[in-house]
Formats: C-alpha cells, sequence, structure tokens
C-alpha cells in the first residue's frame, strides 16, 4: 500500500494539477494505517518468534487476519494490494467495510493490552531485550536510519508530522519516542505505533466525507519532464519514490527507497560485543525486510 | 604353588563377596567392565574411550548392587557418570586435533610403565592370600542408607567435612586460575 | 477398581504352574517392565496430542481435528509415518556413536520408571535409594545428548549437543538439591515412604510452609530446564542452531528421541507429584487415577511454559542456574533440615 502511494504521490507531485478527492485522500490514510498495524503485527510475531515465543507470533497473525479480510474486501488482495492509483484510489470500499473496520477497533485497543502482557512484562523477554544493540542517536542519523528504529533512540523524527503528506495535518495523533535505543525501545515504539494508528483509523472513519474517490486521470498521462522526489514515513521508515520524466507515456527512470537498506547497513555496528542469540533478536527489533533492502 | 596362589585367592575372594560370587551376572558385570577397560586405554578414537570409561564406572556401579551397596552405586553414577565423565567429553570436544590418525598412544617409556604396572600386579596378587581380611561376622542391616546417614553424620564427620573441605579449595582454585587468566 | 489385586492374581497363577520361583521371579518383572513400557509409549503418544491441542488452545487454534475425535489418531497416524520412514545414517557420522545415542536416551527415559509408583502398590520395585536412583539414571540423558552431538559430525548439532549439557549439568544441581529438601523432610529416600508420609492433603510437601513451595518451584524450574522446555529450550533455538542435537536424525532414532523428550517430561512431572502433592494419595477414586490427575496437571503447567515465555539466552540461562536458583535451593535446604529439627511445622 505504501508503495502505491509514495508512488502515487510522486506522479501528482510531477504532474501538478491532478486534485485528489476528498474521500480519497481519507481512504488513503485509512488504508495506511491499517498496513502498518499489519506490518508491525507481522513484526511483532516474527520478533517474538525469533525470541523462541511462539504464541505471540500467532495473536499478531490473528488480529493481521482481520485487517487482512478489510483490505481483501476493498481491493479484492491480500498480500499483493494495488489500491491506490494516481489521482485517488481504484474504486470505493464496499458498504459493509466502515461498521467491520469499527469493529476491528473497538477490539484492537484490548489486543495490544495482550501482547503487553504476554511480552512487555516478561522479565525474560526484558532480560533478553534491554540494553541490547544500543543505537545511539548519532549512530543513527549518520546512518540513515528512519522509523520506529530512529524514534527508539530518541530523534522524534516522523515524517507524518515533520513533513505532512496527504491529510495527516488533520489528525492528531502522537509520535512515540524514547531514548535508551536498545531492542527494548525499538519494540515499546512500534507496540505504541499500533494503537496511535488505531488512533489515526478511528478519527478518519469518523470524518470521512462521501463523494468522488478519484480524480480523471487520461491513461494515456503524460506528465511533463522533469524529476520529483516524494517521501512518506511507513511502517519501516521512510519510504520514497523518485521518478524522473522525459515528457512520455513512461518515467525514464524511477527508485523506490526503503527504510530496511539503512537499517541493515547498521547491524554491524549494533552486534559488537554481542552473543550471537543476541545478533538475531538486533536483528528482529529494527524491522529488516530483507527483500526491501535491494529494491 | 601358582596353582595354590589362586585358590587361595579364590577363597579370600569367597570370603568377601560371599554369595556373589555364585552370581552369574557378577561375572557378565565384570567381563563388561574389564573388556571396556581395556577399551578405554587401547582405543584410537578418544571420544570413544571416554564413552567406555562411562561404560565401565558404570559396571562399577553394577558390582556394587551385587554387593547390596545400592546408594553407593546411585552416588558412583550420579558423580563419575554424571559429572566426571562429562566433564572429561567436555575436555575432549573443546580440545582440537583428537581424533586425527596420527595419535600415537605410547612413547619411549612403555616398557618401564609396563614393568611397574605388572610389579604392583604381582603384588596385588601376593598380597591377596596373605591378607587377614577383617569382615564383620553381622548381617547387612536392611536399612543400609539410614546406618550409613547415620555413621556419616556421627563417628565419621571429621573426614566427611574435611572432604567437603578439600573440594572447597579444589574449588576456589580454579576460579583463582581461571580468573588470573582473564585480567 | 484396584489394579494390585490383578496383578497379585496373576502372580499367583504364574506360581501355582509349578516353575521355580527364580524364574517366576524373571517373568513377573519381565512383563512388568513390558506392560510399563506399553503404558508409557500410549502416554507419550497421548503426550504428543495433548502439547499440540494445549498449544493450538493457548494460541487459539484448534489444533489436529481431522482424524477422529479432536484429532485423537493424528499421533498414532505420526508416529506410524515416523517408524516407516527412511532410517538415514550420514556418510561422515561416527556410526557407533550415531547409532547408540537414541538407544541410550530411550532406555535412560524409561529405566527411571522402576521406582516411579504409579499407585498404591503399583511400583516395579521400591528401592531404598528410589529417588537417588531416578537422578543417577537421568544423567544417561546427558551423555545421549553429547553422543549424539558428537555423533552426528554436524557443528549445530555438536553446539546443541554441548549446550544442552552444560544446561542439564547445571541445572541438575539446584533440581537434586530441592528434591533433598523434601528428603529430609520424609526422612527416606524410597519413593513410597514418601508418597506415604503425605497421607493427608495438609501434609503434602507442597504446603509445607515455608519450605515446600519453594522447594517445589526450584523443582520445576529445574525441571523444566531438564527436559529442554522453554523458556530453557536453548539445545534447539532454531534461530541459532537450526534444531540441536537431533538434526542429523530421521525416521526411528528420531522417534526415540522425540518419545524420550516426552516420557522425560512425564518423568518430572510425576516426580513432582511424588515429591510434593502427595503421589498417589487421594480419596475416593483409585490411586492410579490420582497419580495420573496430578502429573497430567504438571505437564499442563510445564506446557503453558513452553507456550507463553520466550527463550533465554545462554549466559543468561547460567546465571539464572548458578546465581539464583542454586543459592535459593540451598538456603531452603538450610531451612527445612532446621524446621525438622528445631521440629516445627512437624506434623
Amino acid at each position: 500500500m505504501s508503495c502505491n502511494m509514495v508512488f502515487a504521490l510522486a506522479a501528482e507531485k510531477l504532474a501538478g494539477n491532478i486534485e485528489v478527492p476528498e474521500r480519497a485522500e481519507y481512504l488513503r490514510v485509512i488504508m495506511l494505517e491499517l498496513n502498518r498495524i499489519a506490518s508491525h503485527l507481522i513484526w511483532f510475531g516474527t520478533t517474538s518468534l525469533d525470541l523462541g515465543a511462539i504464541t505471540p507470533f500467532l495473536y499478531g497473525f490473528r488480529e493481521r487476519e482481520d485487517i487482512l479480510d478489510l483490505f481483501e474486501m476493498t481491493c479484492g488482495q491480500r498480500l499483493t494490494f494495488n489500491y491506490i492509483r494516481v489521482g485517488g484510489v481504484a474504486g470505493d470500499i464496499p458498504r459493509e467495510f466502515i461498521p467491520k473496520c469499527r469493529e476491528f477497533l473497538g477490539k484492537f485497543d484490548a489486543k495490544v493490552d495482550d501482547y503487553e502482557r504476554v511480552l512487555t512484562e516478561n522479565p525474560i523477554f526484558v532480560a533478553r531485550n534491554k540494553d541490547v544493540g544500543i543505537l545511539t542517536p548519532e549512530m543513527a542519523v549518520a546512518y540513515g536510519v528512519s522509523g520506529p528504529s530512529l524514534r527508539a533512540s530518541g530523534v522524534r523524527f516522523d515524517l507524518r508530522k515533520d513533513d505532512p503528506y496527504s491529510i495527516y495535518d488533520r489528525f492528531d495523533f502522537n509520535i512515540p519516542a524514547f531514548h535508551n535505543g536498545d531492542c527494548y525501545d525499538r519494540y515499546m515504539v512500534r507496540i505504541q505505533e499500533m494503537r496511535e494508528s488505531a488512533k489515526i483509523v478511528r478519527q478518519a472513519i469518523d470524518r470521512i466525507p462521501d463523494g468522488e474517490v478519484r480524480a480523471k486521470v487520461s491513461i494515456n498521462f503524460k506528465p511533463p519532464a522533469g524529476e520529483v522526489y516524494s517521501r512518506i514515513e511507513n511502517s519501516r521508515g521512510e519510504m520514497g519514490a523518485y521518478i524522473q520524466s522525459i515528457g512520455e507515456k513512461k518515467p525514464l527512470r524511477v527508485k523506490l527507497r526503503g527504510g530496511s537498506y539503512n537499517q541493515l547497513q547498521v547491524m554491524p555496528e549494533l552486534v559488537k560485543g554481542h552473543k550471537i542469540a543476541d545478533v538475531v533478536a538486533i536483528m528482529a527489533s529494527l524491522d529488516i525486510i530483507m527483500p526491501e533492502v535491494d529494491r | 604353588m601358582i596353582a595354590g596362589v589362586f585358590s587361595q585367592i579364590g577363597q579370600s575372594f569367597q570370603q568377601l563377596i560371599g554369595d556373589v560370587s555364585s552370581n552369574p551376572l557378577f561375572y557378565l558385570i565384570s567381563f563388561v567392565l574389564i573388556l571396556s577397560a581395556l577399551m578405554v586405554v587401547t582405543l584410537k578414537n578418544i571420544f570413544h574411550s571416554a564413552l567406555f570409561l562411562i561404560l565401565t564406572l558404570f559396571s562399577v556401579a553394577g558390582i556394587y548392587i551385587l554387593l547390596h551397596a545400592e546408594f553407593l552405586a546411585a552416588v558412583q553414577v550420579l558423580i563419575y557418570v554424571g559429572a566426571v565423565a562429562i566433564l572429561i567429553i567436555f575436555a575432549i570436544m573443546l580440545t582440537s586435533q583428537l581424533t586425527s590418525k596420527r595419535i600415537v598412544q605410547t612413547n619411549e617409556q612403555v616398557t618401564v610403565a609396563l614393568l611397574i604396572c605388572f610389579g604392583f600386579l604381582g603384588t596385588a596378587f601376593l598380597s591377596i592370600p596373605y591378607t587377614v581380611w577383617r569382615i564383620a561376622d553381622v548381617a547387612l542391616p536392611a536399612e543400609n542408607i539410614f546406618t550409613l546417614g547415620k555413621l556419616l553424620m556421627t563417628d565419621y564427620v571429621l573426614p566427611f567435612e574435611v572432604v567437603s573441605i578439600v573440594l572447597l579449595a579444589a574449588l576456589i582454585g580454579a576460579v583463582v586460575l581461571a580468573r588470573r587468566e582473564g585480567s | 477398581m484396584e489394579i494390585t489385586g490383578i496383578f497379585k492374581y496373576l502372580y499367583e497363577l504364574l506360581q501355582s504352574t509349578g516353575l521355580p520361583q527364580v524364574l517366576v521371579d524373571i517373568i513377573a518383572l519381565a512383563s512388568a517392565a513390558v506392560m510399563i513400557f506399553g503404558v508409557l509409549a500410549v502416554i507419550a503418544l497421548f503426550l504428543v496430542w495433548w502439547e499440540r491441542k494445549v498449544s493450538a488452545h493457548i494460541q487459539q487454534r484448534f489444533g489436529p481435528m481431522r482424524t477422529g475425535w479432536h484429532g485423537w489418531r493424528q499421533t498414532i497416524a505420526d508416529a506410524v509415518k515416523l517408524l516407516q520412514k527412511e532410517d538415514i545414517t550420514p556418510s561422515t557420522v561416527d556410526r557407533p556413536v550415531f547409532f547408540w545415542a537414541p538407544v541410550i536416551a530411550f532406555v535412560a527415559a524409561f529405566m527411571v520408571y522402576v521406582t516411579i509408583p504409579f499407585g498404591d502398590g503399583l511400583i516395579v520395585s521400591d528401592l531404598n535409594i528410589g529417588i537417588l536412583f531416578i537422578i543417577a539414571i537421568t544423567t544417561f540423558t546427558i551423555i545421549s545428548l553429547l553422543m549424539a552431538g558428537w555423533g552426528s559430525n554436524n557443528k549445530y548439532a555438536l553446539l546443541g549437543g554441548m549446550r544442552s549439557a552444560a544446561q542439564v549439568v547445571s541445572y541438575e544441581v539446584p533440581m537434586v538439591v530441592s528434591v533433598l529438601a523434601v528428603i529430609v523432610f520424609a526422612g527416606s529416600l524410597s519413593m513410597v515412604d514418601i508418597v506415604q508420609s503425605q497421607a493427608k492433603i495438609y501434609k503434602w510437601y507442597f504446603f509445607r510452609l515455608p519450605f515446600g513451595p519453594i522447594a517445589f518451584f526450584t523443582y520445576i524450574i529445574a525441571a523444566t530446564a531438564e527436559t529442554n522446555r522453554t523458556p530453557f529450550d536453548l539445545p534447539e533455538a532454531e534461530q541459532e542452531l537450526v534444531a540441536g542435537f537431533n538434526v542429523e536424525y530421521s525416521g526411528m532414532k528420531f522417534a526415540m528421541f522425540f518419545l524420550a523428550e516426552f516420557v522425560n517430561m512425564f518423568t518430572v512431572s510425576a516426580i513432582g507429584a511424588t515429591l510434593f502433592f502427595g503421589g498417589w494419595q487421594g480419596p475416593l477414586l483409585p490411586s492410579w487415577v490420582w497419580f495420573l490427575v496430578k502429573t497430567f496437571a504438571l505437564v499442563f503447567v510445564l506446557m503453558w511454559f513452553r507456550w507463553t515465555y520466550p527463550r533465554l539466552r545462554v549466559d543468561q540461562l547460567m546465571e539464572f542456574s548458578w546465581k539464583f536458583l542454586l543459592p535459593v535451593s540451598f538456603a531452603n535446604l538450610i531451612l527445612a533440615g532446621w524446621m525438622k529439627y528445631s521440629g516445627w511445622f512437624n506434623w
């Protein structure tokens, strides 16, 4: 979803004259935030699995299932979502989406409490994560680490607040940040972000207006020549899209940037002096998705 | 003369272990014991030697059981198999180059060692028959662990405690040695 | 229904055939061994199924559902499948060691049951060293782990084997010491005597405050580590070691390790039930039912641990044993000794 979004944003920026309808903007935010929750849920599951706890993995996937149902309802896909288009979204949401989504949000906070009960206060989990793989703010900035891993080191930088795109400036939410930069803080940031994302979705479905969901963009849409870079905050940090156009139907060059590449680069610094088992914990806590490293 | 010595040995042996010598299990266990003990010193693969050492120690425990010393047997397994042998295996696993084919088991002192060993064996053979063994005529107490425990805590409390102090000293010594290397 | 009556009858029947007494005893003991083996095999199969069900329900799943009622035939099918599989011996393994490791694990797991009382009179042999015998035999599990690790000629197997050996050795100490606290109070090593000294529910060692619960908790923690289960399942930490000591094993040999593992889990629970919860003692129901109920309750606790906790790190594991569990269990032993000596709570 976030790749859809960032590419659409870049193309819109390049075209300059595309007016995205209000309803589409709200739908984009809802989808992006649900996607962030889903991504953090996978991260939560795999992290706990990497630390040897199997049950939280299934808990995380249980809630992710609900989100995937919502996505499936919307765009027909459960994994390779393709919903956000240049000029809006592919189509309107079905009627049962909003009640389903409300139902999910209603129980979600209690589920996050569950996760916290299973892991956050567990002495073994704390022992495995506290003071392990400390990422100092200087190091994080120097390596270009972004997203939750950066905020866990005490740099409160989030594109949703610091370089607002879409309609994020209309919502009331916090950017959780911690200061130790260890695995435990990275864990806490993501857990709190899930709650904040749920808050955003809740506000968005309360306020969503009626109307069009897609501006008219011709199939033979030819943006002006030039280059453009747009960026959004996705679950693993800064997601960027660079488009170089020569005024043709197809761009000359497109580059997508994901957060994992930079997060992988700090690994050698973080694992110094730790045990092999800690490498697993550190890697998990940075939320590195290997395919994203080589985009 | 040799036959005389052997029958003498047989008799003292009878006296020592009483009814055990008529038990076929005793001969089976002894056979396993001696065979595995030989394997310990002759095998080239030192890991296999360690495993045969475990079998040897376990067979000794079997003999203890035949002698109605169950407690001793359990302790034998617990300490020798459970702790000492495992320590040895650990040492083997942490040492490199112990299984290579070029390992030589003997050096130039082998003849001297053999002579000394046979000397000891001969001494043992000669001394067993001519020793007057003090064997108590009283029957084994039914609750021999109970008695053993009582005795360890009353009559033999001093040696018992001295042994623990020796072990403690060894422990502290090991810690000291390990620390010096570290710092 | 009391089972012992049937056994007595069968024994007398055997005697009446006129065979010499030695032979009668040998036949009786051999059939007892075979019976225990059969019972334990069934229990182990049941535990595999139960573990799957417990884990599934903790994780809000159903687990096996399609084969029979709630999938009860699943493990039987799995076991049969496992036994039919090709028995692969990799070409670089140390053959004799590789072969004997699962055998020793298997035999050690079953030999323990000589002195575990399944019920009133349902014990193969009430040795006067009972509990000590069990502890001694369980050390062979370590040997088998080391043999499997070394014999496989695989770095992951070797590391897994060494880890589990180091772990079992370190946790054996607090486990034995916490068991000793009970022995001090019971004044006997015989399992039957220990059970009989807990005739009433308030006499269960678990309820002997304050030493009982402490001894039990140190025991159950050490026992979890002994059976290599989460949070102490380092030997098979798949993120670091693929599968641990049994990585090269397949088919029948793997089945033996697997079965031994579940039998060991049942063993530590049975010892726990015997030492702390009055063994077979209980009203109304036959004694063996009580024994099984208590043991399965403890097995459930072990499974509960496994499906809730993350895994410790190697150094944390060792620290926990030597710096926390051991001092606590020693202090508890001294406390128990003092309580016994001073005559307090000596109901």
